[in-house]
């Protein structure tokens, strides 16, 4: 009985369209997240996308959406029978409850089991996909795919289905077991939320909660890249139990079901009954309205009503239908998430600003409206069919026109309801944040209106492949295969948005510039694409079939009947509209701009690379002053460019060649004059190549000035990226946008490995070697040259031009201002030109102009950030040395990219970091004030010293940016809570490691990799402070800073600051931590256990606890070999938790260093109260994988 | 009034649904009657512009049907021999949703239009349930009025009373008649009684083609004194297959009666009777069975 009635549930959910339709769904999206670079489920780095981990990843992230899918299948098995009226009848019979209920739920459960394969089957299918970047991809391992399957793929569906299936036994209501897995939703993220503040609760949550996320994140957080691509995660520990306890629950639930589900019919309640009779007395007193004759129809007439009735009915239809609740749902839980850490950073919210939160919105929502198309236009088009309507349908007077536009109409209507919903939902995110400055209006231009456009062409082009079909499968399958084809084809090199359906560009928006970045390009596409979709539909139209067994023979027989009139008349608009669109857009597109797809892009830098990387060594005179004038022009999008440069041979020896770089691809160098200068080799077209031989050759110490002028002007739509840097309002230009460099420059270089092995390059461009003393000649800037600057912006009235230099003059010429910047010592010769509507918040601070230029609506920020720079000024001119400029200036730029950059005594500083950081929270990281704080650092860090390039060169840098910020960190916010700023950077650099592409490298010979030079640099460093005080390491920088401030070659190396480390250590601990931390990769490993407090009879307390410390090398790979510990180590003792709570001074009750060995050991610290909590490295200074198990709490001695 | 000429549908994998039908069908009931396959829902669709003969012209009142389909379906009624619901429609909305698609304009008149139909189907108490609840009789009934909107000048009814009870079926049978004075109304039918109830004029439709045509009382007249009838025993019934060409037999107190055709008297204790349509009908059909087997 049980295994007939199995296996009938199961052949019926095989063949129900629910089955086919989710397994579609989450193969799409699943196949989407593994092909296509921009939606991305976790993973990323050197993991491979079909890496053990990223498949356990991505199936345990699609389990929790799988929920609304199982939920359908299982309550399915409940309500169907109620619905069907089949109840009674089958529940009459002599199964027994046990077989009828469990064999069905077993059936459904395997159902959706062999529904969830899609996922699975999608990363193995996806991962072959030719586009894809081989280096990406590991080899293909069936076990993984099958061991992450059973392991959490079954387990989680097994238990997500049992407990809704109890909750539809008990409710017997599809809506009601939906809400149930709302309820469940919210509970969960609740609960797993709060694990996230609770210490104490994270292990039992991870250990609990039914998805095993907590535990398959605890088992695998650290792992290095090479065993996240080949180890399946162990199945022991907390994940063994806690698919243990997964089980279990299911069980639970199960049994629940049976207890609570009855055979017999829920009765109707009094109430309900009394209700229902009143109704029908109601119904029964009212009397028809009778005519003798029947109207008459009106064929005319009737063309609104039919319209309006037919679409409501297919509205309605859609909105009742649960698969749309579903996919709503999914899209906003996705969307949430994103909506809600949107712009995070430092793990500190941002101010939920509109603009900042459509980007997000267009990402995570953008799947699911096309799902929603696809879905309902197969729906819908052959809904009358599937209901055996069509035959009398077909037979009314209902003209052909009254099928097609009302089911457009509807999908369409129904996706902008769904976009509203979606916009909604970033409102709701906004009110729940506390942000109540809505501004509808954006969200109608930049979101609802232009993506309705875009809904209404997807709506159409569905419904057009739907009409063609000759059954809905078929349309289905047309549109997945169009999907699948628009992707395909982008990455084959069919890039023209003239031939990709739909393809308007994507716009980014901006506070500041509005969406005036591809807007108006969107806008025509929408226009071109929008007469293509009028030619679809009367294409559409006239295909319609209507009545039954029409042949398409029979259906092009009627094409020109139907053709006549109308039709005819909106094809010949669509095709008009169209051509000349798409004829206007392609003079512009290919004729005006040209047409480059990237990988012809990428064999030009191949090109490049092979043809000049040679030039790389030959020395060219250095720049001694420039002067520039700039003509910006950001509505007409032109700006104009003349300068000149003072060149002095300071190489020693005669330079015969000069080397002139001009890159930018929406630039033109229009004029170069080089004295004495004839141009021998001319590559300016395709490399921005020339050389100039110098006739007679530059002697050493001879100078020479030569001028150039250059344009940038937009000229009308282009296929290629929009230029982001002139724009109407928020400019940002650096001068390697508009200005010739001199001699080779490997920035523009091919950085992706695999790329850069198809045009066969060599894998990697290594840095020179630290031991390499020739490779100080050059700096890591660019190598550009301590120079005395003159530049001159002119730009609307209306605007504000910055660049570097003091403030010589502003003044106002009719409609244009002129602004004025001169250099008073050398400064570094990059320089930024930014120019928009700003408002300024300006504070003096010991004589230095300090200023933010921001956004009106942008100023929330503008103090934090002008406290922070007052303190980073005060900290670093008392510790290392004199700031060199009278003026500090933060300038907002469109958040277009999320950076802030570090100019002479200028920061440019995007729109979508500190300006809208919610800085409320005092337990959140204060990144605007370390931010800015470490962009102002760099006015040492590299705008005094700047350091050779070579290895170790960025931690001259930007190491020591983290440092001063972190110290500056220290001033404002004590030292008890720099562990939050030390946390982070750890837990960044840990996790980073594993993303390592080439190999990690010791941080004095860092290879410009991030992780380390920031995150690894900052905990590192303030360890070292920690131990060498602060003042004695101060004293050592500002030696250093003055040994080589506004030098040129020889360059910095960051073996000048490891000497000037271990010049201070003090003993041979000090020493062997120096090279630890500097000279290797270290690995720490501190734990503290079994504390006990005892009261001494002084009044004082004595806690004894046994600690463990362990030390560990690792390669550039990973591997780890033991050392012997044998240093100083903090302990403490504590009121509250350190790391957790917010610490404040009189929570400190103990704190002193205490020498540790390798292995256990006890220790005691003696306190006048008693102790909360006891640790060891208590503040997480060392490289320690697990910090949380440094800190335990105290119990009585017993 | 609607005319037929040479109409023959031919499936794509070359079944011959229908083989030069010519019909002429006045103002009234007519009947069309055959066994089940015999090509009349094919003919039904073809007439309700469902379906495009592959041959053949058919027109309604100077209205080429095949060219012209726009126009036939603005006088059009049809019901066709199976139709599904919308869940969750009641039959007062479904009615008035198909008042708008039949093109009746205003509201007041679809008002008018639903209310005056559902009355006259006897659905009025039931207006406000959803259709999928209705039994077979109701969902006819709503069939038919959904069929009258708009005061169709030509109604199909395919197969409508197919599975009703005969209570069912008379309330069915008798609306049909009251609406049927003026109109044309062709009934497609498998069952003898509802032609011979209601019908004028008849034809029957076996395998394609028209096997007989005329008024049922002609029909009926032209076979006096060739129906012979008796009771036999069940179990002989094989007895008399194999003797005689046995048209019908239907059971009585357990025992068979059996009609046979014959020219004369065939003895055996066959007692002439007068036939009924029945008779006209099952005698068409024998005969072309045998012809077919013949052939």
């Amino acid at each position: 009985m049980f295994t007939s009635i199995f296996w009938f549930e199961l052949r019926y959910q095989l063949r129900n369209p629910v089955f086919i339709v989710t397994s579609l769904v989450f193969f799409l999206l699943t196949f989407g997240s593994v092909t296509i670079d921009n939606i991305q489920i976790g993973s990323g780095g050197n993991i491979h996308v079909n890496s053990p981990i990223a498949i356990a990843q991505t199936v345990l992230i699609m389990t929790v959406f799988y929920m609304f899918a199982s939920t359908a299948f299982v309550a399915n098995v409940v309500v169907r029978d109620d619905e069907s009226g089949f109840g009674p009848m089958v529940r009459s019979t002599r199964v027994t409850k046990f077989a009828y209920l469990l064999g069905r739920y077993a059936g459904a459960y395997t159902a959706a089991a062999v529904g969830f394969a899609a996922v699975p089957l999608a990363i193995l299918i996806g991962a072959q996909m030719p586009w894809l970047d081989q280096e990406t991809l590991g080899p293909t391992v069936l076990s993984h795919y099958l061991s992450i399957f059973v392991v959490f793929a079954l387990p989680n569906i097994l238990v997500t289905s049992a407990i809704f299936f109890a909750v539809a036994c008990v409710s017997r209501s599809m809506m009601l077991s939906y809400v149930g897995v709302l309820v469940f939703l919210v509970l969960y993220f609740t609960l797993t939320g709060l694990a996230g503040d609770q210490p104490g609760l994270r292990d039992t949550v991870a250990t609990i909660e039914p998805f095993g996320l907590g535990a398959f994140s605890d088992a695998t957080r650290y792992w290095s890249a090479a065993e996240s691509n080949n180890q399946v995660p162990p199945f022991e520990g907390a994940l063994f139990w806690n698919r243990l306890i997964a089980l279990c629950l299911s069980g639970i639930a199960l049994g629940i079901a049976y207890w609570r589900y009855s055979f017999a019919e829920n009765g109707v309640s009094a109430r309900t009954l009394k209700k229902e009779q009143r109704r029908a007395a109601r119904e029964a007193a009212e009397q028809p309205c009778l005519v003798d004759v029947l109207p008459a129809p009106n064929q005319k007439a009737a063309a609104w009503p039919r319209l309006l009735s037919r679409t409501r009915l297919e509205v309605n239809l859609i909105f009742t239908s649960p698969a749309f609740f579903v996919l709503i749902l999914i899209g906003l839980l996705n969307s949430g998430g994103a909506l809600w850490f949107a712009n995070q950073l430092y793990g500190t919210p941002a101010v939920p600003m509109t603009f900042a939160l459509l980007m997000p919105l267009f990402g995570s929502f953008g799947i699911i409206p096309i799902i929603i198309a696809i879905y309902f236009a197969g729906e819908l088009v052959w809904r009358d069919r599937d209901r055996g309507m069509h035959e009398i349908i077909d037979a009314t007077s209902l003209p052909n026109w009254a099928y097609f536009v009302p089911k457009v109409l509807a999908v369409a209507a129904v996706l902008i309801a769904t976009l509203c919903i979606a916009a909604l939902a970033a409102i709701l995110v906004q009110l729940f944040r506390g942000y109540t400055a809505i501004e509808l209006d954006k969200y109608v231009a930049w979101f609802i209106l232009p993506y309705s456009v875009d809904m209404l062409m997807t709506a159409i082009l569905a419904v057009f492949f739907q009409a063609l079909s000759t059954s809905k499968y078929m349309g289905w399958g047309l549109m997945v295969v169009y999907l699948v084809a628009s992707i395909t084809l982008v990455s084959l090199g069919f890039e023209h948005p003239l031939y990709n359906f739909g393809d308007v560009g994507f716009v980014m928006v901006s506070d500041l510039n509005g969406a005036d970045v591809g807007g108006e390009k969107s806008w025509w596409l929408r226009l071109y694409w929008g007469g293509i979709c009028a030619i679809l539909s009367v294409i559409a139209y006239l295909l319609w079939r209507r009545g039954v067994a029409v042949s398409l023979r029979a259906q092009l027989a009627r094409v020109p009947a139907r053709l006549v009139g109308a039709p005819a008349l909106i094809a010949l608009i669509g095709l008009g509209v169209s051509t000349t669109t798409g004829g206007w857009m392609f003079y512009q597109m290919n004729v005006l701009n040209e047409y480059v797809i990237s990988d012809e892009q990428e064999e030009q830098l191949a090109d490049y690379e092979k043809q000049f990387l040679q030039y790389e060594n030959v020395k060219q005179p250095s720049t001694t002053h420039v002067q520039l004038d700039v003509d910006l022009y950001p509505h007409a999008g032109r700006a104009l460019f003349k300068g000149s440069y003072t060149l002095i041979n300071d190489t020693g020896a005669p330079v015969e060649e000069l080397h002139v770089l001009f890159q930018d691809g929406y630039s033109d160098l229009t004029e170069l004059d080089i004295p004495g200068g004839t141009l021998t080799l001319d590559e300016q077209e395709d490399y921005g190549y020339q050389i100039y031989a110098l006739e007679p050759a530059m002697a050493p110490g001879e100078t020479l000035e030569m001028r150039f002028a250059a344009e940038r002007i937009h000229n009308g739509f282009s296929t290629r990226g929009e230029d982001t840097r002139l724009v109407k309002n928020g400019t940002f230009l650096n001068n390697a946008e508009f200005a010739p460099q001199l001699g080779f420059d490997r920035s523009a270089l091919l950085q992706d490995r695999s790329t850069r092995r198809k045009y066969d390059l060599p894998t990697e461009l290594r840095m020179p070697k630290l031991e390499d003393e020739s490779a100080r000649d050059r700096n890591y800037v660019g190598n550009v040259d301590w120079v005395m600057s003159d530049i001159t912006v002119t730009t609307r009235a209306d605007q504000t031009a910055i660049a570097p230099g003091k403030l010589v003059s502003e003044v106002i010429e009719g409609d244009r201002r002129v602004t004025h910047f001169k250099s008073s010592t050398p400064i570094l010769g990059f320089f930024s030109i930014q120019s928009a509507e700003y408002a300024v918040t300006k504070r003096k601070h010991t004589g230095i102009d300090m200023a933010i230029y921001h956004h009106p609506a942008h100023g929330f920020n503008a103090e934090r950030m002008l406290d922070a720079m007052a303190v980073s000024l005060d900290y670093f001119q008392e510790n290392f040395g004199p700031y060199q400029f009278d003026y500090a200036r933060v300038i907002e730029f469109p958040g277009y990219a999320t950076f802030a950059q570090a100019f002479a005594g200028t920061v440019p500083y995007s729109e979508r970091i500190g300006f809208i950081a919610n800085t409320a929270d005092e337990d959140d990281i204060d990144y605007v004030s370390y931010v800015t704080a470490h962009e102002y650092a760099h006015q040492y860090w590299a705008h005094q010293l700047i350091s050779a390039y070579m290895q170790g060169g960025t931690m001259m840098v930007e190491t020591m940016a983290q440092y001063s910020a972190l110290m500056v960190m220290k001033e404002i916010y004590g030292e008890e809570q720099i562990r939050r700023f030390l946390k982070y950077e750890l837990d960044a650099y840990l996790s980073s490691r594993g993303g390592e592409a080439i190999e990690e490298l010791p941080l004095n010979r860092v290879e410009n990799q991030g992780y380390i030079h920031y995150r690894k640099g900052a905990v590192v460093l303030y360890l070292l402070q920690d131990r060498l005080g602060e003042d004695r390491v101060n004293g050592m920088l500002a030696a250093l800073l003055e040994r080589f401030k506004f030098k040129s070659q020889p360059y910095a190396s960051s073996t000048d600051l490891v000497a000037g480390f271990k010049s201070l250590a003090r003993d041979d601990a000090e020493v062997r931590l120096v090279a630890d931390l500097l000279e290797n990769i270290t690995l720490y490993d501190f734990a503290a256990f079994d504390a006990r407090v005892a009261a001494l009879d002084n009044g004082q307390y004595e806690t004894t606890f046994t600690v463990t410390a362990a030390k560990l090398y690792a390669d550039g790979e990973g591997e780890e070999t033991d050392a012997v510990f044998d240093n100083l180590v903090d302990i403490g003792a504590f009121a509250k938790r350190p790391g957790y709570e917010v610490l404040e001074p009189v929570d400190v009750i103990a704190m002193r260093l205490e020498p540790l060995l390798s292995g256990e050991q006890m220790v005691s610290l003696v306190t006048a109260e008693k102790p909360a909590f006891v640790g060891v490295d208590p503040y997480s200074k060392f490289v320690d994988r697990d910090g949380d198990d440094n800190i335990t709490a105290v119990e009585d001695a017993g | 009034m609607l005319s037929l000429t040479g109409v023959t549908h031919v499936y794509p994998n070359n079944t011959r649904a229908l083989d030069g039908v010519s019909l002429e069908i006045p103002r009234g009931m007519y009947g069309l009657l055959g066994p089940n396959g015999a090509g009349k829902s094919t003919l039904m669709r073809s007439i309700a512009t469902l379906q495009t003969p592959s041959s053949g012209s058919i027109s309604f009142d100077g209205i080429d049907v095949v060219a012209n389909p726009e126009d036939i379906r603005a006088r059009l009624g049809y019901l066709p021999q199976d139709f599904g619901v919308y869940p969750r429609v009641t039959a007062y909305d479904m009615l008035e949703h198909m008042a708008v698609l039949k093109g009746i304009a205003g509201k007041s008149e679809r008002k008018e239009t639903v209310e005056t139909l559902l009355n006259q189907v006897n659905l009025w108490k039931n207006r406000k349930q959803a259709i999928a609840g209705f039994s077979g009789g109701m969902r006819q009934r709503f069939g038919i009025a959904q069929a009258l909107i708009g005061n169709p000048d030509l109604i199909i009814t395919d197969e409508p009373t197919a599975g009703l009870d005969p209570e069912e079926r008379n309330r069915f049978l008798n609306l049909l008649a009251e609406v049927g004075e003026n109109v044309v109304v062709i009934l497609s039918t498998h069952i003898v009684e509802d032609v011979a109830d209601l019908c004028p004029n008849m034809a029957v439709l076996v395998g394609g083609t028209v096997q007989l045509k005329g008024a049922p009382a002609d029909l009926i007249a032209s076979t006096a004194g060739m129906i012979w009838e008796k009771t036999v025993p069940r179990a002989d019934y094989g007895i008399y297959e194999s003797q005689y060409q046995i048209i019908s037999s239907r059971l009585m107190s357990g025992q068979s009666v059996i009609h046979i055709l014959s020219d004369s008297d065939p003895g055996e204790g066959f007692k002439s009777v007068s036939g009924g349509l029945e008779d006209v009908y099952f005698t068409t059909l024998a005969r072309t069975r045998s012809e077919s087997a013949a052939a």
